[in-house]
């Protein structure tokens, strides 16, 4: 079996590697470890190690030579007599991975040895969002040598994060990228979500204006790395004993550690499908909003018409929106009100109503909950949460209720009358 | 019941054990004319003669290491050691000697005596005369340590103590000395190993030594007022220790606090708390707690002096916190 030689990325700024002498002859027999050949790199000098053993053949490069990071210089052959030149293999393009990462060049984990397969991800030294520049260390990774720190290698800013500290990462992986503007949405994953990502995801679309995927729909509150729920050995025993699930409550955005009384909000939250049944019971679409129209348009409405009820509002934009309009039951607090807005009439006209609600809007402006995931409910219900000045949107409703399009256009169309109410005038 | 201070317990206890056994006799460093500096030995030469209650030159490893000896040849020795700082004096007597003859002899020898010392900081004695050392001696294998909280344990602990054929140290608290409780006048021992639950709670339990029993006792009281209900044990020996008791009441209450007046490092309370991690962990629902005094000697200072201990302000604190669920990050 033949192996490539190739030439190892020693640094993230790093396009080529010069040959500063070969250690072992073509022909050479070469165990695995041998060191085959010196490389000098702007910053350091180091040895290339034989990742097989066999015949070293095919040597195409000489010493002196810049080769550029990738290109095969050289291979490992079982016989000595194989002189078929290696092929010079273009070093792999970083592509920005494609899905829905925001715009720019990919910093991948570097090939810190011949031998290496992963990188161990130690911390970040920037957060998603930060702007950096070339020289700026971007994070640290350890080998089972030594522990490196990894340079942005271009100005701009970090608008993604891909792998959280703690993660090994293949060789050559993307672990960020850097966009040249500010990113609208820095985002941060981890290698086992990225992977995960895609079985996860019922969304059929994104929803407009602002899609996020819900995989990102994280709680604001601490999370600690990897992961890992802070909870007390007491806390995690009776969840444990009751089959309570503690990821619940750090899903619906209640502060870690968990303590016992804890366990009582868990009880209480509403019974949610499994994350696994919730990929087939129900769809959940979540939209964020950069700034939140509500309070300022009911304030206008309020002031020159005189429309004090805003939960009337808000249930007449919720309406207006839905493909087929129907009684919107805007529950806050434990408080629920129902309105019907006539058909073809003006926001002026919602009513309070007994109608069952084809549609629930629960206002979650001023909680501190910022995600939410309540799995199958019985009637469509789209949640408010706050997310900065802004809110996010999410819609969760049964596939039988509401068909795929349907949901992203309520969801689409609502996000926008929240984010300027006006334009719901015009 | 009549309430007698613990002064008087102790001496009530010696006077009783000597009238019962006479190989049992006491010395130490003025134990007889003055009986002792904080006269808890008083009259009892009167009762006994110079020849069962000895006052001993001031040199501690030598009438230590003389009781060891009289002990390994059948009398059972009291021996007086003013000042707890003073172990530090006698520790090859004691723990070389006296907690290894047992099982060097391979069982044939005992060693039937009590060491009676004090602990205890706020008597503005300053650095050498304020020290609680138990930790020192409960950690020799071979010695028991008994930690009386009030004048009843005094009386109850200290004839267990003379009447076991082990060495024993007690600790008293320099502080009590005058403090009344009520003491049966029939006799009673007290157990060796068996805590005493000094208040029942449900929230958090104190589990405290010696003067600090009083300590979380107040601070149970405060929390009492929060609507926090505090558990008050007191282990009464440290060697050997009830652990069962206290583990039971950890399983209770999900926390706890451990508070012993010795230095915080390497202490009694880390001691405990590490076996309550140990087996009582998943009926944990917050750290257990350690409080002892600040690891710095014990200032002459008043002002300095009084903030080295635990208080029952601080120790209701941090009750609070642990009951809240708060991160405690430092005690």
């Amino acid at each position: 079996m033949q192996r490539d030689v190739t030439m190892p990325q020693l640094g993230m700024a790093q396009d080529a590697g010069k040959i500063v002498s070969w250690l072992k002859a073509p022909g050479d027999a070469v165990a695995k470890g041998d060191a085959l050949f010196e490389v000098e790199t702007d910053k350091a000098t180091m040895e290339v190690e034989a990742q097989a053993a066999g015949f070293l053949t095919g040597v195409s490069a000489s010493e002196g030579e810049d080769v550029p990071v990738g290109a095969v210089i050289a291979r490992i052959s079982d016989s000595a007599e194989d002189d078929t030149p290696a092929q010079t293999a273009a070093a792999p393009a970083a592509e920005a991975p494609a899905d829905d990462l925001p715009d720019g060049h990919s910093v991948t984990m570097p090939q810190l040895g011949m031998a290496q397969d992963t990188g161990l991800l130690v911390g970040w030294l920037k957060s998603p969002g930060d702007a950096v520049a070339a020289t700026d260390v971007l994070f640290e990774v350890e080998t089972d040598k030594s522990t490196m720190e990894v340079e942005a290698g271009r100005d701009g800013y970090l608008a993604a994060t891909l792998a959280q500290a703690g993660e090994e990462v293949p060789v050559g992986g993307p672990v960020a990228v850097i966009s040249e503007a500010a990113p609208a949405n820095p985002v941060a994953r981890s290698v086992a979500k990225a992977a995960a990502a895609p079985a996860a995801e019922p969304v059929p679309t994104r929803p407009q204006p602002t899609p996020e995927p819900s995989r990102t729909a994280q709680p604001a509150a601490p999370q600690p790395a990897g992961g890992r729920i802070l909870a007390s050995p007491k806390a995690r025993r009776l969840a444990l004993e009751q089959g309570l699930d503690l990821a619940r409550l750090a899903k619906a955005g209640y502060p870690q550690p968990y303590h016992v009384r804890d366990l009582d909000t868990l009880r209480s939250l509403p019974a949610a499908a499994s994350a696994a049944e919730v990929g087939t019971a129900s769809r959940r679409l979540v939209a964020e909003v950069p700034e939140d129209g509500l309070p300022g348009f009911t304030a206008w409405a309020a002031g020159a018409h005189g429309l004090s009820d805003a939960d009337a509002i808000l249930a007449a934009l919720a309406a207006c929106s839905m493909p087929v309009p129907g009684p919107v039951a805007v529950e806050r607090q434990g408080q629920t009100k129902t309105y019907a807005l006539p058909a073809g009439r003006g926001l002026s006209d919602a009513m309070e109503t007994d109608d069952a609600p084809a549609l629930i809007l629960r206002d979650l402006r001023g909680s501190r909950l910022t995600s939410v995931e309540m799995g199958g409910e019985a009637t469509p219900a789209l949640t408010l949460t706050p997310k900065g000045d802004g809110l996010t949107l999410t819609l969760e409703c049964a596939p039988s209720e509401m068909d795929a399009a349907d949901a992203i256009q309520l969801l689409s169309d609502f996000a926008g009358r929240v984010e300027q109410p006006l334009r719901h005038l015009l | 019941m009549r309430e007698i201070t613990l002064s008087q317990a102790v001496n009530e206890a010696i006077a009783e054990e000597m009238r019962r056994d006479e190989t049992v006799f006491l010395m130490g460093e003025d134990v007889a004319e003055a009986g002792t500096p904080f006269k808890v030995l008083s009259g009892l030469v009167e009762e006994f003669g110079t020849q069962r209650v000895i006052d001993t030159p001031i040199a501690e490893p030598g009438f230590v290491g003389l009781a060891v000896g009289a002990a390994m040849t059948g009398a059972r020795p009291i021996v007086d050691l003013m000042f707890g700082d003073f172990l530090y004096l006698v520790m090859d007597q004691l723990c070389n000697q006296a907690a290894k003859q047992h099982y060097m002899s391979g069982g044939k020898l005992t060693v039937p005596m009590v060491l009676r010392t004090n602990l205890g900081a706020t008597r503005r004695s300053a650095a050498q005369h304020s020290q609680s050392l138990q930790a020192l001696v409960a950690h020799i294998p071979g010695l028991k340590v008994a930690m009386p909280s009030s004048a009843y344990e005094a009386k109850g602990l200290m004839k267990t103590a003379i009447r076991d054929n082990n060495p024993v140290v007690i600790f008293e608290d320099k502080l009590m000395y005058q403090d009344k409780a009520p003491v049966p006048e029939e006799e009673f021992l007290i157990p060796f190993g068996e805590a005493n639950v000094k208040r029942e709670g449900s929230d958090i339990t104190f589990i405290a030594t010696s003067s600090m029993v009083q300590v979380a006792e107040k601070a149970a009281e405060m929390l009492a007022a929060d609507g926090i209900s505090a558990e008050v044990i007191d282990p009464r020996t440290i060697v050997p220790l009830d652990e069962a008791t206290l583990i039971e009441s950890v399983k209770k209450t999900s926390r706890a606090i451990v508070i012993d007046e010795g230095h915080q490092s390497y202490g009694v309370t880390s001691e405990i708390a590490s076996r309550l991690n140990e087996k009582a962990f998943y009926h944990l629902d917050a750290p257990v707690l350690r409080m002892g005094a600040m690891d710095v000697p014990v200032p002459f200072s008043p002002a300095l002096e009084d903030i080295t201990v635990p208080t029952p302000e601080g120790v209701a604190e941090n009750a609070r916190k642990l009951c809240a669920g708060d991160m405690i990050h430092a005690a």
